[in-house]
């Protein structure tokens, strides 16, 4: 039996003790208030000041505004769905009306939970909390930070109405895909302003500040719909709708815009405007500036090639045999090809369109831009052009395709090989061009030294570092799409060369202009020897490696080139007509060459042409039948493209060229198969 | 008042804590307890006296950052505004060449109308002019109502000028070498001064009697290649009183100073003259010094 004197002893320590810890709390609080107190953020008023950031909103060509950054539209809460705001508070905050900051009874229950259910930590912040974290705090989590997020909640609460706070509130919550504030949201989810939510919108909408991210309805629609059912049955709970309106809601058909123009998905081109706005005026500016951005896409353009880039990657991977295994329920990861394309107008260099990847929501990294890839026997035209340019040549001038070694000081000879591994012996240049020969280029390189060729590449608009090698002439030095694109407008423009631009116009948020760009084009190639090896690069899209274009129904005048590299790594095809000039490359990001299903090597005919040919059929549609200009000094005639002599009634298949003032082909006046090189104008160093 | 003393026993204990008194005062705590989830009294007076203190508080935390960090953007951008403002103002309010050409910064192109551009270029002496754009050139992009803008930027040294048209399409674009942005801006210098102020007649000036026996001298044919627009000189108001013969020649030219005194004020025209002409007449003038030299009559200098 315990005796009485151990009981009041007992009772005498737990008091004493009792009593100091409380004094000791009572005091450590007093003193964390004030602690905490010190460094409070000062309240902004009115509260109202949380919208003051302008918004920097970029334009297409078009005048269609494509992106906004930062800013906030802020609307009253009368201009608010009423479905929205009841959401809003069933989901978050049921008790918002009565509290004065704090939850208390929802805190104590969290705090239950937090500290006796092992492994559930349950949140408790009331509305006014989360726009106080929102404002003022980091979404660190410490205990003092927590506490100040407490104070100022309960700050507001006293400074400012209920209906202030909410409006505060649902104005700058982040909705996802660059939307802040239910406004924007509203516009840019379903293309409607906030006042006209319905329930099943609203439940939507106010289930995506939780996890704008994980709730993406373009990107995670059944998991955005399930949150949806969650935000519908809180309301029911609290009272605001009946078990028939949500279960009505939950199956109503949910209209999301497409393309909504704050998200960054598919915005490779909205990359590059940013990266080039902040490294022109600081990211400070561009995300609180205001600034009104007038870019150079047009959206019609732009959308066709996004399309036309995909559906060509998918006949690629079908081509290719690429699809995703199912293996005992388990998806096997499998790597997918990629691609990319660029569209210049030639008369200025404004990029019209750009892609830089299958899909951005994938893969960010932009392969228009910073890829850079071996462009093959894309290059070639730079050669040919030098060639031309440097020799006593013309398209007419004989070269015989055969296995050639050039020496190399001080490395390995050098022996290029075709990609058919075949030799067809003589023909014509521009028929070389037209079939792609490894080694015709070969010889021609040699004779016109890399140097030159390099220097050709550098004056029609190719930036990136190429080797001074022999091998540069058939594309062994990486370059972007991009440069392709726009180093083959100065061949479209007759060898007037225009820099590439995407933004045209930034002003302030006053209209006050910071920038215009001034188009102005140079001539750095020679208009005579550009048209020549234009038109041998029509001749690749009539009839060469790039035909397969004309097959599938682009019928305007167009020149291009076709580049496949070893191994069958990269296939590209670059073309232009006198208007717009495009590149598309399509490849794997690392090491795999593209192979169909019965082991044959895509080329770029195969792979990149299609997806050209289908992006400029949209293009150009409605556009009037167009030729290149023809220089006053060039004249046409007609050959035999295996001799060069003048085409006469029994010449098979004759080709035409374009000749320049002094160049002649000759008649085969023998008639005898005896080809007089001393006739045909060929130079010494090839007879 | 009984002083407090510890209970000493259980019951003490018991009577203490189910005392009426203290009874009361549990339920008085309760029912704070209570008021205050009924009421919240407590956050009230908290949330009260931080609002007195919120005055007195930082301007910290995110929305305040993203505050400040706009004021700075704003700063940033008036000022650019305002810089390149304040160009387009000063290149617009130029009357000549070279004060336009002085409103251009390195990277700071500027503006200006066609109109505006026009009457600058009828400002120089029709060489000068010619040098930078043919006038045919001109009247054509003028006539025809494409030329809308011109945007002149420095680069290096020389001068571009763009004459663009409304979609800043560039029509025509005129390169001016740094040599002849120095020959105007010596052009425009000499319009306000004496020969004195331009360094390269310092060796050769001669008075304008003297320079003109000796250009008498010259064969006939020759005259203009010397004097190239001497109507131009005609239609100066005032008198030439001395001629500056430069020591450099540019370009197979020799410029010539003819400093014009009008009433109290002076000034200088400068023309080029070709240097095998010029050549010729100094080797006149200097053997005419030489010949009086010789007689014994000669002056220190030919002023």
């Amino acid at each position: 039996m315990i005796r009485a004197d151990t009981i009041i002893r007992i009772l005498r320590i737990v008091f004493y003790v009792t009593l100091a810890l409380s004094s000791f709390a009572a005091l450590a609080c007093i003193g964390i208030f004030f602690v905490a107190v010190k460094d409070l953020p000062r309240v902004p008023e009115p509260l109202i000041r949380i919208i003051e950031t302008p918004p920097t909103e970029i334009y297409a060509a078009t005048g269609e505004k494509i992106m906004v950054i930062g800013g906030r539209e802020y609307i009253p809460l009368s201009r608010v769905s009423q479905h929205f705001i009841q959401a809003v508070v069933a989901t978050e905050d049921h008790r918002f009306w009565e509290h004065h900051g704090i939850d208390k009874v929802r805190t104590l229950k969290a705090l239950w939970i937090t500290f006796f259910t092992p492994g559930k930590v349950q949140g408790a912040s009331t509305i006014t909390q989360q726009l106080s974290k929102n404002l003022f705090f980091s979404f660190k989590r410490k205990y003092m930070r927590k506490f100040r997020e407490l104070l100022v909640a309960i700050q507001i609460e006293s400074q400012y109405r209920k209906s202030e706070i909410l409006e505060a509130y649902i104005n700058q919550i982040p909705i996802g895909v660059g939307a802040h504030g239910i406004e924007q949201g509203a516009r840019t989810f379903f293309g409607k302003p906030a006042s006209e939510l319905t329930l099943a919108e609203s439940a939507l909408l106010a289930g995506l500040p939780k996890s704008p991210t994980r709730y993406n309805p373009y990107l995670h629609y059944d998991r955005a719909k399930k949150r949806q059912w969650i935000v519908l049955l809180r309301m029911v709970a609290v009272g605001y709708i009946t078990q028939e309106m949500a279960d009505s809601a939950s199956h109503a058909e949910l209209n999301l815009q497409k393309l909504p123009a704050r998200a960054r998905t598919g915005s490779y081109f909205l990359d590059i405007v940013v990266k080039t706005l902040e490294e022109r005026y600081g990211p400070e500016i561009v995300h609180h500036g205001g600034l009104k951005v007038t870019t150079t896409i047009d959206p019609q353009l732009q959308s066709g090639a996004i399309e036309s880039l995909q559906k060509g990657l998918i006949e690629l991977e079908k081509m290719m045999g690429v699809y995703t295994q199912t293996i005992d329920s388990t998806t096997a990861m499998i790597t997918h090809p990629q691609g990319a394309l660029v569209a210049v107008e030639t008369n200025s260099g404004a990029i019209k369109a750009l892609v830089g990847g299958s899909d951005y929501s994938e893969t960010e990294y932009n392969r228009a831009v910073q890829n850079n890839r071996l462009p093959g026997s894309g290059f070639k035209p730079f050669l040919y052009y030098a060639a031309l340019e440097k020799l006593d040549i013309n398209p007419a001038t004989v070269f015989v395709d055969q296995a050639v070694t050039i020496p190399v000081i001080g490395a390995e000879d050098w022996s290029p090989r075709n990609f058919g591994l075949k030799h067809e012996g003589p023909m014509v240049l521009k028929r070389a061009l037209m079939k792609s020969v490894n080694s015709v280029a070969a010889q021609l390189v040699e004779k016109t030294d890399p140097e030159k060729v390099i220097r050709t590449a550098r004056r029609s608009g190719i930036k990136s570092h190429l080797e001074p090698v022999y091998s540069v002439a058939l594309g062994t030095s990486g370059v972007s799409p991009l440069e392709m694109a726009s180093s083959f407008a100065t061949f479209a423009t007759g060898g007037v060369k225009h820099e590439t631009f995407w933004i045209s116009r930034v002003e302030d948020a006053l209209g006050r202009v910071l920038e215009e760009h001034i188009v102005s084009g140079k001539r750095s190639l020679d208009a005579s020897f550009v048209y020549q090896v234009v038109d041998m690069m029509r001749g690749i899209v009539d009839e060469g490696t790039g035909s397969i274009v004309r097959r599938l129904g682009f019928d305007l005048p167009a020149a291009g080139k076709t580049g496949t590299t070893d191994g069958y790594y990269d296939a590209w095809f670059t073309g232009f007509t006198p208007t717009l000039s495009t590149s598309v490359w399509v490849g794997y990001d690392k090491g795999e060459g593209l192979w169909d299903t019965r082991g044959t090597g895509i080329t770029g005919g195969r792979g990149a042409a299609p997806i050209w040919a289908d992006f400029m059929i949209k293009a150009t549609d409605g556009e009037p039948h167009r030729e290149f200009v023809i220089p006053s000094d060039i004249r046409f005639e007609k050959i035999d493209p295996i001799t060069g002599y003048k085409a006469n009634d029994s010449t098979l298949n004759p080709m035409r060229i374009a000749l320049r003032e002094g160049q002649n082909v000759y008649e085969n006046i023998v008639g005898d198969e005896t080809i007089d090189d001393s006739q045909t104008g060929l130079p010494q160093w090839l007879r | 008042m009984m002083d407090w003393y510890e209970p000493r026993d259980l019951k003490e204990w018991a009577k203490r804590l189910f005392a009426v008194r203290h009874l009361v005062l549990m339920l008085f705590i309760l029912s704070v307890f209570i008021s205050e989830l009924r009421f919240d009294w407590f956050e009230q007076t908290v949330g009260s006296y931080l609002v007195t203190t919120n005055s007195k508080r930082p301007e910290s935390g995110a929305i305040w950052e993203i505050g400040h960090r706009t004021i700075t953007a704003r700063q940033t951008l008036d000022k650019i505004v305002t810089d390149r403002q304040f160009l387009q103002r000063e290149a617009r309010g130029a009357t000549t060449f070279t004060q336009m050409v002085l409103n251009i910064l390195p990277n700071k192109g500027v503006m200006l109308s066609s109109e505006h551009f026009r009457k600058i270029y009828l400002t120089l002496p029709q060489t000068i002019a010619h040098k930078i754009a043919s006038p045919f050139e001109m009247l054509r992009l003028f006539s025809d109502g494409s030329w809308v803008r011109t945007y002149l930027e420095k680069a290096g040294d020389d001068l571009k000028i763009y004459l663009l048209n409304a979609n800043n399409r560039v029509l025509k674009e005129l390169e001016i070498p740094s040599d002849l942005i120095q020959y105007i801006e010596r052009v425009d210098m000499a319009l306000t001064g004496t020969l004195e102020d331009l360094p390269s007649f310092e060796n050769r000036i001669y008075s304008a009697a003297h320079f003109f026996t000796a250009l008498r001298s010259l064969p006939q044919e020759d005259l203009r290649s010397v004097v190239s627009q001497p109507e131009m000189l005609l239609s100066m108001s005032g008198h030439i009183v001395r001629v500056g013969i430069s020591d450099e020649a540019v370009s197979g030219f020799i410029e010539l100073g003819f400093e014009i005194e009008d009433g109290t004020r002076r000034k200088v025209i400068l023309l080029q003259g070709r240097e095998w002409a010029v050549w010729t007449l100094r080797s006149y003038l200097e053997e005419k010094k030489g010949e009086l030299n010789t007689n014994g009559t000669s002056q220190n200098n030919w002023m």
